[in-house]
């Protein structure tokens, strides 16, 4: 029975990347500890309910942002996907369409973005900073535009199914945002550890030459990077009209920067290759845990900015140093 | 379809009909004819060396061969059929082409079952069948008698059994042609043995193979028969056994040498460059060599042997391990160039335009780069009537041909430029100055005057140093001759005894790391 | 050609000496710049200016903007004002320096200047503006109340704002903080949501967790997402914001926000086209800083 154990345990801790998975895993739970101590509101079951809800859409982004890191590229248009598609959905709405064709528009405007970065990246190969910083830029003015620069109005009571289906509803006890986090979530790593391209998004990122000289289609396993990740942004913002009822223009700002820090928090590296989804799960529960204790133990926002950039700066150095010593350094014979 | 069947299981296996006939292949790169009307021709089941010299054309012919250059003239047919236009990587890997690379093409995050399979992975409706794909890596690695579980990280592996891994990507993928590119540089004794173990399993299914290496020792055991190229043409093909390794590396540099060279002879001085036992890395293990007042020493050898690296290390660039470098008696501690060169050592480095000249910046300030401390007073201002002073000199003495010295340093031609980054030495007293490749890509003409540059910096009692791959300028030029292999000096020639057959022979000694015979 | 232009020239100088002479006739030629045109807190203003100067007579008005916001547009809208032959210039200035070169030009020409909304580093008549500071106060005042009567004296209070440096916000949480001095009420640390409504909501659904019995909002998207966490939470919490928008209302229509801080732009037009007026007719105006103050919508006056 144990030798059984034995040999998918052994695999696991033979896993690339496992050890800083499992060391964030342990920081995790330290943090909750310290948190609870320190403000024992921390645990009660409102808390964490709204905790895991709270989790949920920094999740989904890292989800994306993490695909794009692996491929060795970078997305910085996701918080603006998301403002996006929460001021499409809600300008759709308001006018009167029904929420699902609402959906399936915005889905559609989102995953046309993602497909332009895409082919920005591997096509006419823009370096991915320039590239999805124009695209930002791109989606914020069609955030703005979308509801001739005001916020919308309210997108009424006959949203009411919408708002509970994506976030003030509750299924099984947990708050349907954490299902749909969730289900992507296993979806997603599915597709990255399971199927070819999955295969092709990781090779790509850990030798692009060797990958294309192998035959493998960089222009598609580029593209469908970028398309995973406007899809989660895009649900990121429908997440959020349902939030708050209406679209703001303001929405998602700056949360590419978030969705880097909690891949690389959970063991995502920058330079492309490796990494593993369940360590973005890690990492945006550690970001998510961050924002709302802090806010628990009264600490002024300065602290909690500086306390957060700590984290990143050290996670990036980590993987920095560590991966890139390790990588190019040739054995010797 | 095929007479493979027709190969026994004798010493030197029979080998079966022609699976590549490439005929007048011709290849122009821009300023350089590469290939010129090559012939090669491939049997099945058998092992063909392909030799010559760097620069020969070796490199260009398979690239042509699986399709990752396109020929400008001439036929390929493989297996048979003539190829129609270009042939493209993709048809050449589904013919059954597969190079290996000297340099490792693997994706190092990845696993080795990951990598065997990297491009057609098994994956039924778009599924991996991870199941599959390990069993099948597995028997692979068994067949190369490598006992590496298929899970293993490329990159944790040390490179010999990262390159065994392309080699079991190549067999893998069904390879018939399989194009070796020196296989044996980064593999240990018994790696070696296994991979010519598995090349003689090859040959017998009927697996051709085109061996490229430098380690002429190496080739007795394994090799069928030798396709010589050199300067771009086709020299001969015969079989191994007919052979002596004199006459390989005769054909390998037996040019004519027709150019005359502007030899001085200088009476030798004292000794200037003394260096000993310099260790800097893989490629320069243990150098030793003097360099006198009114001598050019030549420093030979092959691509990779660790001429540049050595002068990198001496110079400061890379850090040396162990070593001493002594100037005119007195022991230097070299840690950065700057410390060279205010010892007087200076560097004329490989790559004119990338580490020898600022492209965007004029004539004027190139030179004056890296002597301001001579021209700037006491605040840093430079000293203009100074500095068009110490511009002039140098134009004037190197015969530097320029409308001004405010143009970009771009602008010049490359024997010109040449002569701007050895000038900005000149205004130093330098006493001992390094070239590495001092004339490539610079016109006949403009050659001549680098010639007799060196010359000049001779008879001025200054210690000069050169590296080339050209061997007819080594020979024209030098005083006396070093050759490296490997890392290592491996012979040292006066002008008057040196021939290029000992230079090669000198330049492809390698280490046997064959510690038997094969039979 | 030459003689073209000289008539050209001829029938420009007569043009201006005409629109000169159309200056000494009875009307003032009042001009409102704001700093867009689709805001509707502009419309709002205008419509305030266009009531006043009906009442008043005697003055021909004009709504002047450029379609964005940005400086030269602006720039270039108080110089044609001034070529047009304003007499006074109602002015949301884009920002303190931007603009002061074109308004030292048309106090050199003579135009009177009034500042609406948003003054500029320049001496003008008096400046009409929402006095941040005090309709944070008053927004603290109205919380105050509704837990006094409601017979609560003591508690935590949440304050989300958009960040650390817009002046408007920061002015807002200092005068809302005012309210409560001397009070037992604690007012706990401020939480930053950059206008975000959604992440708002989150912030203060955690200080809802926290047991606060009121929320403020500094702004908009801070105001929409106290609302819908009070909402969500289903509790007793008083819950006061600012701005007024389409979302904002329908929470407080449902209860679930008690009152929120709308600015009185159309005050803003009518008061400073009366005091334009007052000035071209050489009466003294004060005070120099006229606080137009905030509505406070609440169910009742909805």
């Amino acid at each position: 029975m144990m030798s059984a154990l034995k040999r998918p345990l052994k695999r696991l801790l033979a896993i690339r990347g496992i050890g800083q998975v499992l060391t964030v895993t342990v920081g995790l739970i330290l943090l909750c500890i310290v948190f609870g101590i320190m403000n024992p509101i921390f645990f009660s079951s409102r808390n964490v309910a709204n905790l895991l809800r709270q989790i949920a859409p920094i999740l989904l982004i890292g989800i994306g942002q993490s695909y794009v890191l692996i491929t060795g590229n970078i997305d910085l248009s996701i918080g603006s996907v998301v403002g996006m598609s929460t001021m499409i959905s809600a300008t759709l709405m308001t006018k009167g369409v029904s929420p699902l064709f609402a959906v399936l528009i915005t889905i559609i405007c989102c995953l046309a973005l993602g497909l332009s970065n895409g082919l920005l990246v591997s096509f006419a190969k823009l370096p991915p900073f320039i590239a999805t910083l124009g695209t930002m830029t791109i989606a914020r003015g069609i955030a703005q535009i979308a509801n001739n620069n005001y916020n919308t109005d309210s997108i009424g009571e006959s949203a009411q199914s919408f708002r509970d289906f994506f976030y003030y509803g509750k299924t099984l006890g947990l708050y349907n945002t954490i299902w749909i986090a969730i289900l992507l979530w296993i979806v997603f790593n599915f597709l990255l550890t399971r199927t070819k391209s999955g295969r092709h998004i990781y090779a790509i990122g850990s030798n692009a030459e060797a990958a294309r000289l192998s035959g493998v289609n960089i222009v598609g396993t580029t593209t469908k990077a970028y398309l995973v990740s406007a899809f989660v942004s895009c649900v990121v913002g429908l997440i959020t009209t349902a939030t708050s009822g209406m679209g703001t223009m303001d929405a998602g700002n700056s949360y590419e920067l978030y969705a880097v820090a909690a891949s690389v928090i959970g063991g995502v590296s920058t330079l492309g290759g490796q990494g593993l989804l369940f360590g973005t799960v890690i990492g945006a529960s550690i970001w998510g845990v961050l924002q709302n204790g802090l806010q628990f133990a009264g600490a002024p926002v300065a602290i909690r900015n500086i306390v957060i950039g700590i984290i990143v700066v050290v996670s990036v150095l980590l993987d920095v140093i560590v991966r890139s010593g390790k990588m190019t350094k040739k054995k010797p014979v | 379809m095929t007479h493979a069947r027709l190969i026994t299981r004798s010493c030197t296996a029979m080998e079966g009909p022609y699976i590549v006939e490439m005929e007048h292949i011709s290849k122009t790169f821009p300023g350089v004819k590469a290939l010129d009307d090559v012939r090669f021709r491939l049997r099945s089941g058998e092992v063909m060396a392909l030799l010559g010299e760097n620069g020969a054309g070796k490199s260009t012919l398979v690239k042509i061969l699986s399709g990752v250059y396109t020929r400008d003239s001439g036929s390929i047919k493989l297996f048979g059929q003539e190829i129609q236009g270009d042939l493209k990587p993709h048809q050449a890997q589904q013919l059954g082409i597969s190079i290996i690379h000297q340099e490792l093409n693997m994706c190092s995050h990845l696993t080795v079952e990951q990598n065997i399979f990297l491009g057609h992975e098994q994956a039924p409706l778009s599924l991996l069948d991870n199941r599959s794909m390990r069993k099948k890596a597995k028997h692979v690695l068994d067949s190369l008698h490598m006992d590496i579980d298929p899970d293993t990280v490329v990159g944790d592996l040390p490179v010999s059994k990262q390159q065994m891994v392309e080699i079991a990507k190549a067999l893998q993928a069904q390879a018939k042609i399989l194009i070796m590119d020196e296989p044996t540089s980064a593999l240990t004794s018994v790696e070696i043995n296994q991979l010519f173990t598995l090349i003689k399993e090859l040959r017998e299914k009927g697996c051709g193979i085109i061996y490229i290496s430098h380690r002429l020792e190496e080739l007795q055991h394994i090799v069928d028969t030798v396709t010589i190229m050199r300067d771009g043409k086709f020299i001969l093909e015969t079989p191994f056994r007919d052979l002596s390794m004199n006459r390989i590396i005769a054909n390998m540099v037996g040019r004519e040498i027709k150019e005359k060279f502007p030899r001085v002879i200088t009476p030798r001085g004292k000794k200037v460059l003394e260096v000993r036992n310099l260790k800097a890395g893989n490629l320069v293990r243990d150098i030793s060599l003097d360099v006198y007042a009114g001598e050019i020493l030549g420093l030979a050898g092959l691509m990779g042997a660790g001429r540049t690296e050595t002068t990198r290390a001496i110079f400061g660039i890379d850090a040396k391990e162990e070593g001493s470098i002594v100037v005119d008696g007195k022991l230097l501690s070299i840690k950065c160039p700057e410390d060279a060169i205010r010892e007087g050592l200076v560097l004329a480095p490989e790559d004119r335009k990338k580490d020898g000249l600022c492209t965007k910046l004029s004539i004027r300030e190139n030179i004056a780069l890296p002597n301001l401390d001579q021209l700037c007073n006491r605040l840093g201002i430079v000293n203009r009537k100074k500095e068009l002073a110490m511009v002039d000199k140098v134009v004037q003495d190197l015969k530097v041909k320029l409308a001004s010295p405010e143009v970009n340093a771009s602008s010049l031609s490359g024997g010109n430029q040449q002569k701007v980054v050895v000038g900005k030495w000149l205004a130093r007293n330098s006493r001992v100055v390094i070239f590495d490749e001092p004339t490539r890509g610079i016109d006949v003409a403009s050659k001549v005057e680098i010639y007799q540059l060196m010359n000049q910096l001779k008879q001025e009692g200054i210690a000069v140093m050169f590296v080339s791959s050209e061997m007819p300028e080594i020979l024209g030029i030098a005083d006396r001759i070093v050759v490296m292999c490997d890392g290592r000096i491996t012979g040292s020639l006066l002008q008057e005894e040196a021939t290029q057959e000992k230079i090669l022979e000198m330049a492809t000694r390698f280490e046997n790391k064959l510690a038997t015979q094969i039979g | 050609m030459k003689k073209l232009s000289v008539l050209l020239l001829v029938l420009l100088l007569a043009g201006a000496m005409f629109a000169q002479g159309t200056k000494e006739s009875s009307a003032f030629k009042v001009y409102l710049i704001t700093m867009d045109q689709m805001d509707q807190h502009w419309v709002n203003v205008d419509k305030g200016a266009q009531k006043a100067a009906q009442e008043l007579g005697g003055i021909e008005y004009k709504w002047l903007a450029p379609d964005v916001k940005d400086d030269a547009k602006q720039i270039e809208s108080i110089n044609n004002a001034v070529a047009g032959g304003a007499d006074a210039i109602l002015l949301a200035a884009n920002g303190p320096n931007a603009v002061t070169a074109a308004l030292k030009e048309a106090t050199e020409a003579g135009v009177t200047i009034v500042y609406v909304d948003s003054a500029a580093n320049f001496p003008a008549v008096q400046t009409l503006a929402t006095d941040n500071t005090a309709a944070g106060t008053t927004a603290g005042k109205e919380m105050l109340k509704a837990l006094t009567d409601k017979g609560i004296k003591n508690g935590k209070i949440g304050v989300i704002s958009v960040n650390s440096a817009t002046a408007s916000t920061v002015a807002r949480e200092t005068g809302f903080r005012k309210a409560f001095e001397g009070t037992a009420f604690t007012i706990l640390e401020t939480q930053y949501c950059d206008g975000d409504a959604a992440r708002s909501k989150d912030m203060s659904a955690n200080f809802i967790t926290q047991g606060v019995v009121g929320l403020f909002g500094a702004n908009e998207g801070s105001t929409v997402g106290v609302g819908n966490a009070i909402a969500e939470a289903g509790k007793n919490i008083i819950g006061v914001g600012f701005d007024k928008s389409d979302m904002i209302l329908s929470l407080i229509k449902s209860g679930h926000l008690l009152a929120t801080m709308a600015q009185n732009p159309d005050v803003m037009g009518y008061e400073g086209v009366k005091t334009a007026y007052k000035a071209l007719k050489g009466e003294t105006v004060s005070p120099d800083y006229f606080d137009t103050g905030v509505s406070v919508l609440t169910k009742a006056t909805l």
